[in-house]
């Protein structure tokens, strides 16, 4: 019996690194910056450039090779199944046949792209949570959208929010695993039979879960009530952001890369 | 009839950086129509050896056998098991989910299969055992009290007919007649003819209620035996996380001083002891 034990979320690496130590404002907006950049090329040159990039990364941040791939399982299948439409839906100069099936010469540099596309997508975003406390990712999330406070957008709210949903997963697991302990206990089958069956069965964990967790919510919001919690307005912060030398640099080197890169590429597939 | 649980050793995600060795080499026996405590400090594997006892967690070495079956995946061993040996753990209260107390109490033996003729009487004498009267079958139980709670927890794990309860600090949380209510339900129980295994930290109990006590210690079964000898050994040596009862180091005092009285914690029989070593 597993139960939930295998699962790790919130796969922030703790480790020192020359990745881990850039401001996370920095880091959010150089990946969305190579997120773009990612989305933009087309062809081989391209491609090559981000996966050295991302190798190169990957070394200055220490983070065992093991726990970057492991970003890219939970979507594997899309990966997968995406690139199988765009192999035998496309349409084009055929390569073989056989029988109604077609592969065309098209359909096969569009599965290849989108499958590329979209592994590099996944672990660039993944190397920034796994190199990124959730707290850090919190604060720098807040500290970006700050700006849009002025027009009523709740930045500060949304990071606590997140901070506090974070922070209560591993609780949750836990409560959730000791209920279903104690329901299996009094012999209620959590596993067996169709979907409905399942999600009939679990009702006997979902109901004091939920009992739980408004306990829980109540609690943490009388405790912070206590500690006189009034907001964002005028809080300070036990580690504050700051922004280096290091942090413009890292930034500009992710904007000018992006652009070298979508430039090269397009340049290279002219013909 | 008995738990036999020989050499337990249970690991917590072998082979990552969470893993925890919680028990070493634990072995006991419990009979039925026994009782059976469980003491130790903080952090010595008292729940995580409560689990084993029906097949809740597996053993990572060693066995555990309940009358026989030996507990391991697969043949519906395990589900045997779970219907011989109820497990109440800590604030069972927070397991409850059905609508009515009496649907609460029936969730156990309609999972077991238990023909619907027989459930209104095993219910209503799970609910009789733990005194929650008829005037409450139809109450909503998120409605109780935490101690009413609390029973009908209980008397939903008694109602699927175990021979063997495990409790988990059920006295933790409870008031003073909440928990004599609810050792007395226990000293019944036994009475009955059911194995008692109870786990807590509350030594006094364990030297007042239990047959056989059971120390551990860092996942280790560090003393097994009558609670007499176990007192015995408490004098002797300090065991991590146990205090020794106050009426038992008052008759030590006393003895010290040179009165006449045996190493007791129950406080009659200390008195009487007293008395008649005054010669009267
Ligand atoms: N689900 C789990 N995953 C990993 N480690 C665990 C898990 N449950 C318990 N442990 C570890 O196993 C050891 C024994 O824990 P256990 O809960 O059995 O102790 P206990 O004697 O019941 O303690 P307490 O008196 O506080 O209830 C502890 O070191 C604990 O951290
Ligand atoms: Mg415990």
């Amino acid at each position: 019996m597993r139960f939930l034990n295998n699962m790790t979320l919130g796969q922030y690496v703790p480790v020192e690194s020359l990745v881990h130590h850039l401001d996370p404002r920095c880091k959010i907006v150089g990946v969305l910056f190579c997120l773009v950049g990612v989305f933009m090329v087309k062809g081989p040159l391209g491609f090559l450039m981000w996966g050295l990039l991302f190798l190169l990364l990957v070394s200055a941040s220490r983070v065992p090779a093991r726990l970057v791939l492991s970003t890219v399982r939970p979507v594997w299948i899309l990966v997968a199944f995406t690139a199988v439409i765009h192999l035998f839906f496309t349409r084009g100069e055929p390569l073989f046949s056989w029988g109604i099936v077609e592969i065309t010469r098209e359909g096969a540099v569009m599965a290849a792209r989108m499958g590329l596309r979209l592994v590099l997508l996944v672990m660039y975003a993944g190397l920034l949570t796994l190199t990124t406390s959730p707290t850090e990712l919190a604060d720098g999330l807040e500290s970006l959208f700050s700006p849009f406070r002025r027009f009523g957008f709740p930045a500060h709210e949304l990071a606590m929010m997140m901070t506090i949903a974070l922070r209560f997963i591993p609780t949750l697991l836990n409560e959730t695993e000791r209920i279903m302990k104690a329901q299996i206990a009094r012999g209620a089958e959590l596993e067996r039979g169709g979907p409905l069956r399942r999600l009939r069965a679990f009702i006997p964990v979902l109901v004091p879960l939920f009992v739980i967790v408004f306990q829980r919510a109540d609690d943490l919001a009388t405790a912070m009530e206590a500690r006189n919690y009034t907001g964002g307005e005028g809080r300070s912060r036990m580690h504050p952001l700051k922004w280096s030398v290091r942090d413009t640099t890292a930034l500009l080197f992710s904007v000018i890369f992006s652009f070298a890169a979508v430039f090269l590429d397009g340049r290279a597939l002219l013909p | 009839m008995s738990i036999d649980v020989k050499g337990l050793v249970h690991v917590y995600h072998p082979g990552t950086p969470l893993e925890t060795k919680a028990l070493d080499g634990v072995s006991f026996k419990a009979e039925k129509g026994s009782w059976v405590a469980v003491v130790g400090h903080t952090g010595s594997g008292k729940s995580t050896l409560a689990q084993h006892l029906n097949g809740l967690l597996l053993p990572t070495e060693g066995s555990v056998s309940v009358d026989g079956i030996e507990v391991r995946q697969g043949e519906g061993s395990l589900r045997k098991v779970r219907q011989k040996v109820g497990l109440v753990f800590q604030y069972p209260e927070q397991q409850l989910f059905e609508e009515t107390v009496f649907k609460e109490v029936s969730f156990g033996p309609r999972n077991w299969g238990i023909p619907a003729d027989t459930l209104k009487d095993r219910v209503e004498e799970a609910l009789g055992l733990v005194g929650i009267g008829s005037d409450l079958y139809e109450a909503n139980p998120f409605r109780l009290s935490g101690g009413q709670k609390r029973r009908v927890a209980i008397a939903s794990v008694l109602s699927s007919g175990p021979d063997y309860l495990v409790l988990d600090e059920p006295t933790a949380g409870l008031d003073s007649p909440g928990r004599r209510q609810l050792l007395d339900l226990l000293s019944n129980l036994k009475a009955l003819g059911r194995g008692i295994i109870h786990i807590t930290h509350d030594m006094e109990l364990a030297l007042g209620l239990a047959d056989m006590i059971l120390v551990l210690d860092e996942g280790r079964s560090s003393l097994w035996g009558r609670p007499d000898i176990i007192l015995g050994e408490l004098i002797e040596r300090d065991v991590r996380g146990l205090v020794i009862p106050d009426m038992v180091r008052f008759a030590g005092r006393l003895r010290d001083l040179g009165f006449e009285v045996p190493l007791t914690w129950e406080p009659p029989v200390l008195a009487e002891a007293i008395y008649r070593s005054q010669g009267r």
